[in-house]
């Protein structure tokens, strides 16, 4: 069952408090940071003083402990078998770790049980040995903060040799893509993993400044026309972006939605898979890119 | 002061009130209490608990009609999905916590083994003694939680002639695998069990963030749970279906066989098979609760099968078969005009569609044809290519002609005539 106890908050904290306790912290200011922070908004009030006022039997009130050992708790079944069915998975082997044995432990589910129907068909080669091998090598870059460098072909069909700081890959489960999310880099600061080439580690001597660089927003209003369940499938197709809604009347909401401005093509399509249940009310400038599809549409000669 | 707790006991409750903050975000506390199930003070307690276990990630406006509670997240800047927290928010009593930490200092080997008499024992004279109102605990009270461990796979029991000893399940070390748990807990089902794993680790690592991403299916993590194991064990099960068309839930018995994950839609879906009606339905996995396994079906290879060979005419989730079984098909194809230096479209048709085929016509045009059991889950992909469709054939004709209408609502909507050039 995966509401339990054995996986919560509480009992995580409590298990640290007490480790803490037996490595001589006895100060409750102390241990209230560790509640601070693993735990929820409102558990400073409930942990420590269930602990010191003897609700909870673990910690006397001098804040000193009878458990002898810092807790432990082994893994449970459930967690066995999510653990063996993301070892079925074909990307598990883009992580180089040691794994535990987990042999006669049945999966929780494998490919035959779900079915990512929606997903785009060419994502990243994840069985792929040179992909492999490279991802490996920019996780391991960004875990220790060096450097990587490789070779990319551009648009133009020119090759480009890159040195960066590799900060985070970005993973896009529509696309089935991994993106490595780079600094120090001028021209670009994210670049599609399966584009990179003859990616090494760079021990050169040469520092690298830059950040990461910072996303620009935009926001585009939309009007929404709650027919044929459009509000519920809308709401929850743009679930995923910083957004805020208000209801107009009773058929009619207006949403504001904040987005990369990187991904305003994207999200014209997106809007406009919608139909006329959907109408985008601001910028005019956004408004101006449906509104020129629709155009070419109209030249079209579908009848 | 009532006896508020930002525990709860019962998960169920608070799923809804989950999903209805973050997907929506425009309903008032009134608009809760109006729906007769939910009163206002159960609104006000589930509030403050998602406040509690989401904190900033909780916004509020107002408005003339009152405070709007919402989640707002761009999934794309967090590291870790905020609603596994919800998943750690299970309350148990003062007895249950002090067990649990007793037990496992006393089994906190697995060489130790320890009968209920010992550990009973030991709890009373070494742990508890010290205590000004010491707690009891009676025998059955610790064969029950031992019990439900070894149920749980963390404590193991063997009998010795007419003696049971308990020892704690091996541990194992997952100190290794933090980027593979950060990864798997946000890009596979269940994630939030890799979220627990991931609390093992005692890091935080932020190597992976997430573009696309739909948290919300986090909270439906119990029943998916559940149902995997169904599947695994080649179960029906009975399970509770809320639909939007009925205030309260109803039961059916149905032969669980597949989930449909969508990544551009935000919805999950259930596919089974109903015994009682020959029938193959698709169910929102949001709208499942209270799933009971029953018995094992022998028929669940034969449905999976058949399952496997329906799914090249799915576009989506829809499976519209006669009562004898037959498919039932809808044709549609489409055709669109792709300039010079337009490959990308070319690229688009060919990785965005499911099923089907894709033809040139000539080196601008492109016709995409398919078979599938309903045309309508296809009419939005086909709107993402307005601009560039000029030609289209629908089976269904009703499904045309809606798209052709919904077409000139657009045209008029935003005021574009036919006279004039884009």
């Amino acid at each position: 069952m995966i509401f339990s106890e054995l996986y919560s908050a509480y009992y995580n904290t409590v298990a640290a408090i007490i480790s803490r306790i037996i490595d001589g912290e006895h100060s409750e200011k102390e241990l209230q940071m560790i509640v601070a922070e693993r735990a929820f908004g409102e558990s400073v009030l409930t942990i420590i003083p269930s602990l010191k006022n003897e609700k909870w039997q673990l910690v006397h009130h001098d804040m000193t402990t009878s458990l002898e050992h810092k807790p432990t708790m082994p893994l449970t079944t459930l967690q066995k078998q999510w653990l063996k069915a993301i070892s079925l998975d074909p990307r598990f082997k883009l992580f180089d770790v040691k794994f535990p044995d987990l042999e006669g432990v049945e999966p929780l589910f494998t490919s035959e049980d779900y079915h990512v129907y929606d997903k785009y068909s060419d994502g990243d080669p994840f069985e792929d040995e040179e992909y492999i091998r490279q991802f490996k090598v920019i996780l391991a870059a960004i875990r220790q903060g060096t450097q990587i460098k490789f070779e990319m072909v551009n648009r133009n069909g020119k090759t480009m040799y890159i040195r960066c700081h590799p900060i985070r890959l970005e993973y896009s489960e529509k696309d089935d893509k991994f993106r490595l999310v780079t600094a120090g880099w001028r021209a670009i600061s994210t670049v599609n993993l399966s584009k990179i080439r003859a990616c090494v580690h760079y021990t050169g001597p040469r520092e690298l400044d830059g950040e990461e660089r910072e996303a620009i927003y935009d926001t585009v209003t939309v009007r929404v026309l709650d027919e044929r369940n459009a509000l519920e499938r809308f709401m929850l197709h743009f679930a995923h972006f910083e957004k805020q809604a208000e209801k107009l009347d009773k058929k009619n909401y207006l949403v504001r939605i904040k987005y990369d401005h990187n991904d305003e093509s994207e999200m014209v399509i997106r809007i406009l898979s919608f139909g006329p249940m959907v109408e985008v009310l601001g910028t005019d400038s956004f408004r101006n890119l449906i509104i020129q599809k629709l155009k070419k549409q109209r030249n079209c000669g579908l009848k | 002061m009532s006896n508020y707790s930002e525990l709860i006991k019962n998960f169920e409750k608070i799923r809804a009130y989950m999903r209805d903050f973050y997907v929506y975000g425009f309903k008032k506390r009134d608009d809760y209490s109006e729906k007769s199930t939910k009163s206002a003070r159960s609104y006000d307690d589930e509030r403050r608990r998602i406040e509690s276990w989401l904190g900033d990630h909780m916004s509020f406006v107002r408005t003339p009609e009152g405070k709007n509670v919402f989640i707002s997240i761009d999934s794309r800047t967090i590291r870790h999905n905020p609603f596994f927290n919800a998943w750690k928010a299970k309350s148990f009593t003062d007895g249950d916590i002090t067990l649990h930490f007793i037990i496992f200092d006393i089994l906190h080997e697995p060489s130790i083994s320890r009968t209920v008499t010992e550990i009973m024992r030991e709890i009373d004279e070494k742990y508890l003694s010290g205590f000004n109102k010491p707690m009891m605990f009676d025998e059955s009270t610790i064969r029950k939680k031992l019990k439900e461990y070894c149920e749980a796979g963390i404590i193991e029991s063997q009998k010795e002639g007419r003696r049971v000893y308990y020892r704690r399940a091996e541990n194992t070390d997952v100190s290794d695998l933090e980027d593979l748990l950060h990864y798997f807990s946000e890009a596979v089902p269940c994630g939030a069990i890799g979220s627990f794993l991931l609390d093992k680790t005692e890091s935080d690592t932020d190597t992976f963030t997430f573009k696309h991403h739909y948290i919300t299916g986090a909270i439906d993590s119990g029943v998916m749970a559940a149902l995997f194991t169904a599947m695994r064990e080649k179960r029906a099960v009975t399970v509770s279906n809320l639909s939007r068309r009925r205030d309260l839930p109803r039961r059916n018995r149905i032969i669980p066989l597949r989930f449909f994950i969508s990544v551009q839609s935000g919805r999950q879906h259930l596919i089974a098979y109903l015994p009682e009606y020959n029938h193959f339905q698709s169910y929102r996995v949001d709208y499942l609760s209270q799933v009971k396994l029953e018995d094992v079906t022998p028929r669940f290879d034969e449905l999976r099968s058949e399952l496997d060979r329906m799914q090249g005419k799915m576009w989506g989730v829809s499976v519209k078969r006669n009562k004898w079984g037959e498919d039932r098909l809808e044709h549609v194809e489409f055709t669109v005009k792709v300039d010079d230096g337009e490959d990308f479209i070319v690229k688009r048709l060919y990785r965005e569609k499911r099923v089907g085929e894709i033809e040139m016509i000539d080196a601008h045009t492109y016709r995409f044809t398919a078979d599938v059991y309903d045309s309508s889950e296809m009419v939005p992909w086909i709107r993402s290519f307005i601009c560039r469709i000029t030609d289209m054939k629908f089976s269904n004709r009703s499904q045309e002609n809606k798209f052709k209408e919904d077409l000139d609502a657009l045209y008029s909507m935003y005021g574009v005539r036919e006279e004039d050039e884009a």
